[in-house]
């Protein structure tokens, strides 16, 4: 009898522990972890790496032994976004980071929308990802309309531009931006000179940028989709004698931009989330994000998006995604990239300032919300 | 007009480069008349060596000090490096199928491309990587024509490496085995030639060359990434047929058509930038409908071979 009661206990002890060592708790992230946005890929699984090490440093999330991350790479191409999200939902994630290209994060979100599972966006801009009505689709970044409503406004009101040339690379992101800023140029009495596209991988922009020598626009907006494009086309802008005043946006906003463009890059203009690196939020980041390198465009947003996630299933002590939707909405955090506060369509707010290269560095310019510069 | 000059000083330039790459195709197609598709991440390494020797030199000051030493060495080294690496993957990729149909070596080809990127990927990693481009800055403004000295120094280095190469085909020894090979193997091995070699040094050539245009590449373009040799590699395959695949000055007459049509594409025809390499082969096919054997190809009895 005594025998038997010990085997039993036996028994339910491993069974418990084997329970107890199953709780783990799963989420995703999607980005181009290999191609040509390898980079801004790679800064956004970091940035929730680092999120998931610095919840699991204030004691995890209770009822889970530890949080594992399963990073898919997108490599911004809608079909293998697709696939990576597919992979994500028979994995059983309770939420995804991601995607980084609009037109991937778009189908991507509809494979995990028809599992219910929550997705934040810390990099897709395009006004189309929330807008769609999908339950549970979030961003935590700003929007292209917004963006481009800051940066016509710096044109007009800093920069007293007449002229504009504008060019893209014809992805969802970089035209919809381009668009936009052309249809605003046109409202605000701006000649448009002519809205020109290269394409997505191009080294070589000499023709389009004889083009704009000869023009003479007094501002050239630079709608690319990556940073190293970015960089060589302001290498052989320097080269070509390109005068205009040259503004970009977030997407070429990486510290590799001036690595390769060195002092091409000197003067140049970006619309970019204002992060303020003074909050107890951005020092938690950065030293969350040490071993992974200098941040770059999305790293803090990435944080933010798998914290706000991860914080809210801690809350609710739940992973069921109608009780985190209603504890995202209720809360509001001071996040490392900005004060996050979720509305019911998912969005959490735009706060583009106009930021320049300084001295080989990221320097805050011009606030379009009170007109002042810093 | 400075325009215009301006713009075919541009095209002059990428027809250069691709002019560089297409020799390689070229050269190998002519010989064992296989497409290596291989040839464009060779010339991606070409400009990864330029990069990790340069960036390695600009740090110890040998580049502030004896700039063109630097550059001549590190030239030298990629040259001799890819050459080397382009023989151990014909040993290891097409030697083995040298007697198999032609569609196995074409996917033994492409395996090769995907493996030797996909290295370079793991092994130099995801981000592009900036070249120190301090010493090539300058050039020169004449008629409100701006022409930088990496332009002057691509267009001569693909002038130069083009006359070596002829010399080097019709005037020496190895360049007459090299004929022999091409026109017929069997019987060049009958009388004396050993076809291996011939064509192994074949490879090696080719691919000093690539190597040649990766490190010129990196300079004027300021960084190389692992992926680069894909799109220049598709061009430049492009080129050597248009120009009539086999022949060497063709190929560089074909890499400067394509480099020409695309610049002067985006500069002249409305939305043309989007569209320029929809008129680059637009021209391929235009030529090949009339010449199906390029603009320098000679018309080569397939029952010789």
């Amino acid at each position: 009898m005594k025998a038997r009661s010990i085997i039993l206990a036996l028994v339910a002890l491993c069974l418990t522990a084997g329970t107890a060592s199953a709780a783990t708790l799963k989420i995703g992230s999607l980005s181009p972890l290999t191609g040509s946005y390898a980079a801004d890929g790679n800064d956004i699984a970091n940035g929730t790496r680092a999120a998931i090490a610095a919840i699991e440093k204030d004691g995890g999330i209770p009822g889970f032994d530890k949080i594992e991350l399963f990073a898919e790479d997108s490599a911004c191409d809608p079909r293998q976004a697709v696939a990576a999200a597919n992979k994500l939902v028979n994995e059983k994630v309770v939420g995804v980071v991601g995607a980084y290209c609009s037109s991937a994060t778009i189908p991507a979100s509809e494979a995990l929308a028809e599992a219910d599972i929550p997705m934040l966006t810390p990099a897709s801009t395009s006004e189309k990802v929330t807008e769609r009505g999908l339950p549970y689709m979030f961003r935590v970044c700003g929007r292209d309309d917004d963006q481009s409503i800051a940066a016509m406004k710096f044109i007009k009101d800093v920069l007293g531009a007449k002229t504009i040339f504008i060019v893209d690379d014809k992805t969802t992101y970089s035209q919809g931006l381009a668009d936009n800023v052309e249809k605003l140029a046109a409202k605000e009495g701006l000649k448009v000179i002519a809205h020109d596209h290269v394409n997505q991988g191009d080294k070589d922009f000499s023709a389009v940028l004889t083009k704009i020598k000869d023009a003479k626009p007094d501002v050239l907006y630079m709608s690319l989709q990556n940073s190293a494009s970015g960089a060589l086309m302001l290498i052989q802008a320097k080269r070509t004698g390109v005068t205009a005043a040259i503004i970009g946006q977030d997407a070429v906003y990486h510290p590799q931009l001036m690595e390769i463009a060195k002092d091409a890059a000197e003067g140049m203009y970006l619309t970019f989330g204002y992060i303020d690196e003074s909050t107890p939020s951005y020092k938690k980041f950065m030293a969350a994000y040490e071993k992974f390198g200098k941040p770059g465009a999305y790293s803090a947003y990435a944080y933010d998006a798998a914290y706000s996630l991860l914080s809210a299933i801690k809350a609710t002590k739940s992973t069921d995604p109608a009780k985190i939707k209603a504890e995202l909405i209720k809360t509001e955090m001071q996040g490392a990239s900005k004060k996050i506060k979720f509305q019911a369509n998912g969005e959490s707010g735009s706060n583009y300032i106009i930021r320049v290269v300084k001295d080989g560095q990221f320097a805050n310019f011009w606030d379009p919300q009170t007109g002042k510069k810093y | 007009m400075d325009y215009l000059f301006q713009q075919l000083i541009n095209g002059l330039t990428l027809g250069g480069v691709y002019a560089l790459v297409a020799l390689g195709y070229t050269m190998v197609y002519g010989i064992i008349s296989l497409i290596n598709f291989a040839h464009g991440e060779i010339f991606a390494a070409g400009g990864y060596l330029g990069v990790i020797l340069l960036s390695y030199m600009a740090s110890q000051g040998v580049m502030d000090n004896h700039p063109w030493f630097g550059l001549a060495f590190a030239l030298i080294l990629a040259m001799g490096y890819c050459a080397m690496l382009a023989m151990a993957v014909e040993k290891v990729a097409y030697k083995p199928l040298r007697s198999s149909s032609r569609l196995s070596v074409l996917l033994s080809a492409l395996g090769m491309s995907i493996f030797l990127q996909n290295g370079l990927m793991l092994t130099q990693g995801v981000y592009d990587k900036a070249y120190p481009t301090e010493f090539t800055h300058g050039g020169f403004e004449w008629l409100g024509v701006r022409v930088s000295f990496m332009q002057i120094g691509i267009l001569a280095v693909t002038g130069l490496l083009l006359v070596l190469l002829n010399a080097l085909v019709f005037k020496t020894r190895i360049g007459k085995a090299m004929r022999a090979t091409s026109q017929d193997k069997v019987m060049s091995a009958l009388v004396g030639i050993h076809s291996d070699k011939v064509i192994s040094t074949t490879f090696a050539i080719g691919a000093a060359l690539a190597a040649a245009a990766g490190i010129m590449v990196g300079l004027y373009y300021g960084s190389v990434r692992y992926d680069m040799g894909f799109v220049p590699g598709i061009k430049a395959f492009a080129a050597a047929v248009l120009g009539g695949i086999g022949n060497i000055t063709g190929a560089m007459i074909g890499g400067l058509i394509i480099g020409m049509v695309e610049i002067l594409a985006a500069a002249y025809i409305p939305h043309g930038g989007e569209y320029k390499d929809v008129f680059a082969f637009v021209i391929l096919i235009g030529v090949l409908y009339f010449m199906p054997t390029g603009i320098m190809g000679e018309n080569v009895d397939d029952t010789r071979v």
